[in-house]
C-alpha cells in the first residue's frame, strides 16, 4: 500500500504581516493544511538565500516565504530586498533545471487571514503534484 | 612493527580483498556492534568516490572499501562528523592508514573526537592519482587491481605512495591484511583492545598467526624505504639553498588548493589568508619598491614555508596536497621530506596512537642541543641530520 | 580623443609605454605579466623599476591569477599604478570597486581586446612560446583559437569595457602589424602625454571584430546547451558537481569571492551529530564532509550575477568540473533580470544593493 503522501512546507513567515495572518487563520478556525511548518522570521529580508537552500537541499518539499506587501514592511524597504534575492535564488535553480516551483513567495497581510488559508491550501496542492522532493533521499548532495 | 602474540582472524574474500571488508561491515551492522559505517562509495558521474556514512545494508552493495584513488582525505570526512563532539553512534571508518593517522593527528589537535569511532585500515598498495583517475577511470581501476595483486604502487600512484612505509598496520583498531597472501583470504587483525572487543562480539577468533604476511609486507616495505632515500635525496638536491625552494614554487598562483586538500591544516581561515598576514597596500608597494619588482599574489613563499612550521610535524604525507594543485608542484614531496626532518628532530612520529602529546605541546629541559649552536653561530655549516 | 600608432608587437609597444610612464615618474609602479625568470611561465608582477621590465610581456594569453583580484590588494596604497589587464579582470575589478575593494582613483587601466587565455596546464608545461605565434595568427584573423578557455570561447566581452587605454590586438591587426593603442579617457591623454609615439585619430572599430563576436556568440549557445543536455536538474547537478573534493580552489580564486571567511566555511555549517543522525535515519546514508552541493548553489546565489566568466574556477578545479560555465550561464540569466552586466559601470550598483518598487511582479 503506497503511504499517503503529506508534504512539508518549510514556512518562513515575517512575524508583522504573514505570521500574524496565519494565526488569525487560526483562530478564525480556517482550515489550512499541516503541511506548512511556520518558522517566524522578523522580516521577510531575514531570508537569506542560504536559507531557502538549505530547506531545500534538507527534503522540504516546498520553501514558502511569507512577507507585508510592498510598501507595508515594517522595515519599510525589507521585502523589496527580499523580492530580489527571491528573484536571484528562482532564476539560479531555473537555469539549474532544478524544480523552482518548489520555492513560493507570497504577501499577506496581518489581517489576510483566509488569503493565508487559500495560498497554504493552493500551494499544497501544487507541491502534492510535484510529488516528494528528490532531495529527501539523495545521499550524494 | 606488530607484536608477537597478534593473530588475525580469517575471512573469505569472493573476488578481491574488499569483499571480505564487506562481509565484515555487515556482520557489524546486523549483529548492532556498530550503528554506522563509513566507506567509498562511486561518484553518480562515476569517475571518483565519495565519503559516504551509511547504515543502510542495501547501500553496502555498492560501496567500494578499498577504492582506487583517495578523492577527499578521509580524516577530514571524520572531522566533518566528530568536530564537535562524539556523539552516540558507533561508526566503523574504513580508511587507508594514511588518513587513519590523519585522523589520529587530528584527535591530539581536538578535531577528530573519536570515543565512538572504530578505526579500520588495510593494506594499502598506493593510491591512483585524482587527476588520472578523473581522466580515464575504467584504465585507473586496471592499474589498482594491478597494484592490489603486486602490493607495489605503479607509476599512476601518487609519488608519495611510492616512499610511504606505513602502509600496513600501524595504529588502528581494526587491520584488513592481505597484500602477500595468496589464497583469497583476508586477516582481521585487532589492533587496539576496542578492535579486540569488536572481533569478539562479532564472534570471529584470531587464531592465525600472522608470520606469513608480516614478511610479505616487510619485503614490499624495504623497497619502498630504498625509494624513500633516493626520492628524499632528490629533493634535497632541488630545494637547496633558497633559489631553489623558489624554482620548485615557481609556478605557484596561491590557490592555496594544498591547504585546503591537506587534513593536517583544519583551521577554518588559515593564518596566511587572514587580516594579519595581509600586507597593506603601502606595505606591499614599498616592498616592491625595494626590489624593483615582486612577484603576485604576494608572499606564496612565506606561505609555504609558514605552513611547513606550522604542520610538517603532524604531516601524514598523504600527497592530497599535490593532487589538488592545479599547477602540478610536487607540494608532498616537498612537504614528506621537510615533514621527515622536522619529525626525526623531536623522535615523533605522526599518527601514532602511542600517548605521546604533539612535540609543540611539550618540552624538555634539556633538549635539542644543536639548535643553540646554530644560533650562536648562524654562520657555521649546518650539520646534517644523519 | 586620440589614438597611437603600433609599429612593432602590442606587448612591447606596451612595455615601453610603461617603461616611459616609470621613467617619467607618472606611476609608481606598474601591473603586468611577466616571463618567471625560474623557467618558461609566466606570472603576474608589480614592477617598480623600469629597469625591470625587460621581462614584462603585458599582453600574453596567459592569466595564472585573475589581476582584478590581485589588484584590489593594492590599488588603494595612495601610489600611481598603471595595470594592464585583461578585459574580464577589468570588469571583475569594477565588480570589486562596487562592493568597497578596491579603488580607480590612482589607477590607470589599460587593457586590449582579448584572444581568450591559454588553460593553465599548457603555462605548466611551458608550452606558450611554442602557441603564441599560431595563436596571433588565428585571433587576427578574428577567429577564436580552440585550447584557449571554455569560457573565453564563449566570452562575447573580449573589448574591454572601460579601460583607459584600449589596445586592437585582435581583428585586423597581427601583433607586430597595424595595431592601435586607443587612449579613452582625459586621464589616458595626460599619463601618455611626452610618451614619444606616432599619435592619430583614429576611432577604435568594434565592426572588425564582428567574426569573433559571432563566433563567440555560437560557442557560447552550444556551452550552454551542452550543460542542460542531459536528465532533470538535480541528477544533472549531482552528475556535474558529484565529484567535487570540497577544496573551495574555485572560490579562493574567483575575484568576485572576496569574503576574508567564506559563509560555507563558517561555524554556521558545522553540525553536531544529531544533525547527522537525523539525515542518516531519514536517507540511510550521507556524504562526508556534508554540503557539497549546498556550498555550489549557495555561491551560484551569492555572486553569479557578478560572474566575469574569466575562467579562473573552472582552471583550478583539480576534478576539472566545469564550474565556470554553469557560473557564466546561471550568472548571465540571473543579471538579465535586472538588466545587470557586471563590469560594464562603476557606479551601477550590484543587483542586491538595490530595488525598484515596481518590479518582478510576477514574485509574490
Ligand atoms: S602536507 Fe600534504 S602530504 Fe602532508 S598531510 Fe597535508 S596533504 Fe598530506
Ligand atoms: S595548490 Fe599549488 S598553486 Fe595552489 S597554493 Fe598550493 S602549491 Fe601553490
Ligand atoms: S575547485 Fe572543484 S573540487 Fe574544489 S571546491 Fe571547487 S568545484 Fe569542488
Ligand atoms: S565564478 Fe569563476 S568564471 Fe566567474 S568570476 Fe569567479 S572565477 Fe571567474
Ligand atoms: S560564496 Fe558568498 S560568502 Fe563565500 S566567498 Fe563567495 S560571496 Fe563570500
Ligand atoms: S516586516 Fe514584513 S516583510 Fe519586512
Amino acid at each position: 500500500m503506497k503511504k499517503e503522501f503529506t508534504p512539508r512546507i518549510t514556512s518562513f513567515l515575517c512575524k508583522w504581516c504573514t505570521y500574524t495572518g496565519a494565526d488569525l487563520a487560526g483562530t478564525a478556525r480556517l482550515q489550512y493544511p499541516v503541511s506548512i511548518i511556520p518558522i517566524q522570521v522578523m522580516c521577510s529580508s531575514r531570508v537569506d538565500p542560504v536559507f531557502l537552500i538549505k530547506a531545500f537541499l534538507s527534503g522540504s518539499d516546498g520553501v514558502l516565504i511569507g512577507g507585508c506587501h510592498p510598501g507595508d514592511c515594517h522595515y519599510e524597504t525589507g521585502n523589496y530586498h527580499a523580492r530580489r534575492r527571491f528573484a536571484i535564488v528562482k532564476s539560479v535553480f531555473e537555469s539549474l533545471g532544478l524544480e523552482s516551483d518548489r520555492l513560493k513567495l507570497s504577501w499577506i497581510s496581518a489581517s489576510e487571514g483566509p488569503k493565508f488559508a487559500r495560498v497554504a491550501n493552493e500551494y499544497t496542492e501544487e507541491i502534492m503534484k510535484l510529488g516528494e522532493n528528490p532531495t529527501r533521499k539523495s545521499i550524494f548532495l | 612493527m606488530t607484536d608477537a602474540s597478534l593473530q588475525g582472524a580469517v575471512l573469505p574474500a569472493a573476488k578481491e580483498p574488499g569483499d571480505a571488508v564487506l562481509d565484515f561491515l555487515r556482520l557489524a551492522i546486523t549483529k548492532e556492534v556498530a550503528d554506522a559505517v563509513i566507506l567509498p562509495m562511486k561518484v553518480p558521474s562515476g569517475d571518483s568516490y565519495a565519503w559516504i556514512l551509511m547504515n543502510d545494508l542495501s547501500l553496502l552493495d555498492d560501496a567500494v572499501p578499498i577504492a582506487a584513488t583517495m578523492a577527499v582525505q578521509g580524516a577530514k570526512a571524520l572531522r566533518s562528523l566528530t568536530r564537535r563532539g562524539p556523539g552516540n553512534l558507533t561508526v566503523i571508518a574504513v580508511m587507508r592508514p594514511c588518513e587513519i593517522r590523519a585522523a589520529i593527528e587530528l584527535t591530539k589537535l581536538g578535531q577528530v573526537h573519536p570515543d565512538n569511532l572504530i578505526l579500520a585500515t588495510y593494506d594499502c598498495p598506493g593510491a591512483v592519482q585524482l587527476q588520472k583517475y578523473v581522466d580515464d577511470p575504467t584504465g585507473c581501476e586496471e592499474h589498482f587491481a594491478g597494484m592490489q595483486q603486486s602490493g607495489k604502487p605503479d607509476d599512476s600512484a601518487k609519488p608519495v605512495c611510492q616512499i610511504c612505509e606505513d602502509f600496513s598496520l600501524f595504529d588502528s583498531d581494526i587491520h584488513f591484511g592481505y597484500l602477500g597472501l595468496s589464497e583469497k583470504e583476508v586477516l582481521v587483525i585487532p589492533g587496539s583492545s576496542r578492535g579486540s572487543e569488536l572481533l569478539e562480539k562479532l564472534g570471529l577468533t584470531p587464531a592465525r598467526d600472522l608470520e606469513g604476511w608480516e614478511k610479505g609486507i616487510d619485503q614490499l616495505k624495504a623497497d619502498r624505504v630504498k625509494a624513500r632515500e633516493s626520492a628524499f635525496e632528490e629533493t634535497e638536491g632541488q630545494l637547496r639553498g633558497f633559489d631553489g625552494l623558489l624554482s620548485v614554487f615557481a609556478n605557484c598562483i596561491g590557490c592555496h588548493n594544498c591547504q585546503s586538500a591537506c587534513p593536517i591544516c583544519y583551521c577554518r581561515l588559515c593564518y596566511f589568508d587572514s587580516e594579519t598576514a595581509e600586507q597593506n597596500p603601502d606595505a606591499l608597494i614599498t616592498t616592491a619598491s625595494k626590489r624593483g619588482g615582486i612577484s603576485l599574489p604576494e608572499d606564496r613563499i612565506m606561505f609555504h614555508t609558514g605552513r611547513m612550521a606550522h604542520m610538517s610535524l603532524s604531516c601524514v604525507s598523504c600527497g592530497q596536497c599535490s593532487d589538488a594543485c592545479p599547477v602540478s608542484i610536487p607540494v608532498a614531496g616537498v612537504f614528506s621530506f621537510v615533514a621527515d626532518r622536522t619529525q626525526r628532530t623531536f623522535e615523533y612520529v605522526a599518527g601514532r596512537n602511542d600517548g605521546d602529546p604533539l612535540p609543540l605541546r611539550q618540552f624538555r629541559k634539556s633538549e635539542l642541543p644543536g639548535v643553540h649552536e646554530l644560533v650562536k653561530d648562524a654562520d657555521a655549516e649546518v650539520p646534517s641530520h644523519e | 580623443m586620440s589614438s597611437i600608432t603600433i609599429d612593432t608587437s602590442a606587448s612591447r609597444k606596451v612595455r615601453e609605454l610603461l617603461q616611459f610612464l616609470l621613467e617619467s615618474g607618472k606611476i609608481d609602479a606598474a601591473l603586468t605579466m611577466r616571463k618567471i625568470p625560474e623557467n618558461n611561465s609566466y606570472d603576474l608582477g608589480l614592477i617598480t623599476d623600469a629597469a625591470n621590465l625587460d621581462e614584462a610581456v603585458p599582453i600574453i594569453p596567459v592569466m595564472t591569477v585573475n589581476a582584478g583580484q590581485v589588484l584590489s590588494s593594492i590599488s588603494t596604497s595612495g601610489k600611481k599604478i598603471a595595470a594592464v589587464l585583461k578585459p574580464c579582470e577589468l570588469r571583475a575589478f569594477v565588480e570589486l570597486v562596487k562592493r568597497e575593494q578596491g579603488s580607480f582613483e590612482n589607477l590607470l587601466t589599460i587593457s586590449h581586446t582579448c584572444g581568450g587565455v591559454f588553460s593553465l596546464d599548457l603555462v605548466v608545461a611551458e608550452k606558450i612560446e611554442e602557441l603564441l605565434p599560431k595563436y596571433e595568427k588565428i585571433i587576427s584573423k578574428g577567429e577564436v583559437p580552440i585550447n584557449t578557455r571554455d569560457t573565453c570561447r564563449a566570452c562575447e566581452h573580449f573589448i574591454p569595457m572601460n579601460a583607459d587605454i584600449t589596445v586592437s590586438v585582435a581583428g585586423e591587426c597581427e601583433s607586430g602589424k597595424g595595431c592601435v593603442m586607443y587612449l579613452n579617457t582625459d586621464k589616458a591623454e595626460e599619463f601618455t602625454e611626452g610618451f614619444e609615439s606616432e599619435r592619430g585619430e583614429l576611432k577604435f572599430d568594434p565592426s572588425a571584430l564582428q567574426k569573433m563576436l559571432d563566433t563567440r556568440l555560437a560557442e557560447k549557445e552550444k556551452l550552454f546547451a551542452s550543460m542542460t543536455a542531459s536528465g532533470p536538474g538535480l541528477d544533472r547537478l549531482l552528475d556535474t558537481f558529484g565529484k567535487c573534493v570540497g577544496c573551495h580552489g574555485c572560490n579562493s580564486v574567483c575575484p568576485i569571492c572576496y569574503c576574508l571567511l567564506c559563509d560555507f566555511e563558517s561555524a554556521n555549517f558545522d553540525y553536531n551529530l544529531p544533525y547527522f543522525e537525523e539525515h542518516l535515519s531519514r536517507r540511510g546514508a550521507l556524504r562526508l564532509p556534508p554540503d557539497t552541493i549546498f556550498f555550489h548553489l549557495g555561491r551560484l546565489t551569492h555572486m553569479s550575477f557578478s560572474c566575469v566568466g574569466c575562467g579562473m574556477c573552472s582552471d583550478v578545479c583539480p576534478v576539472g568540473i566545469p564550474v565556470a560555465a554553469v557560473f557564466k550561464k546561471t550568472g548571465e540569466k540571473t543579471a538579465a533580470l535586472f538588466d545587470y552586466v557586471p563590469g560594464r559601470d562603476v557606479e551601477e550598483s550590484i543587483p542586491v544593493m538595490v530595488y525598484k518598487e515596481e518590479e518582478l511582479s510576477d514574485l509574490g
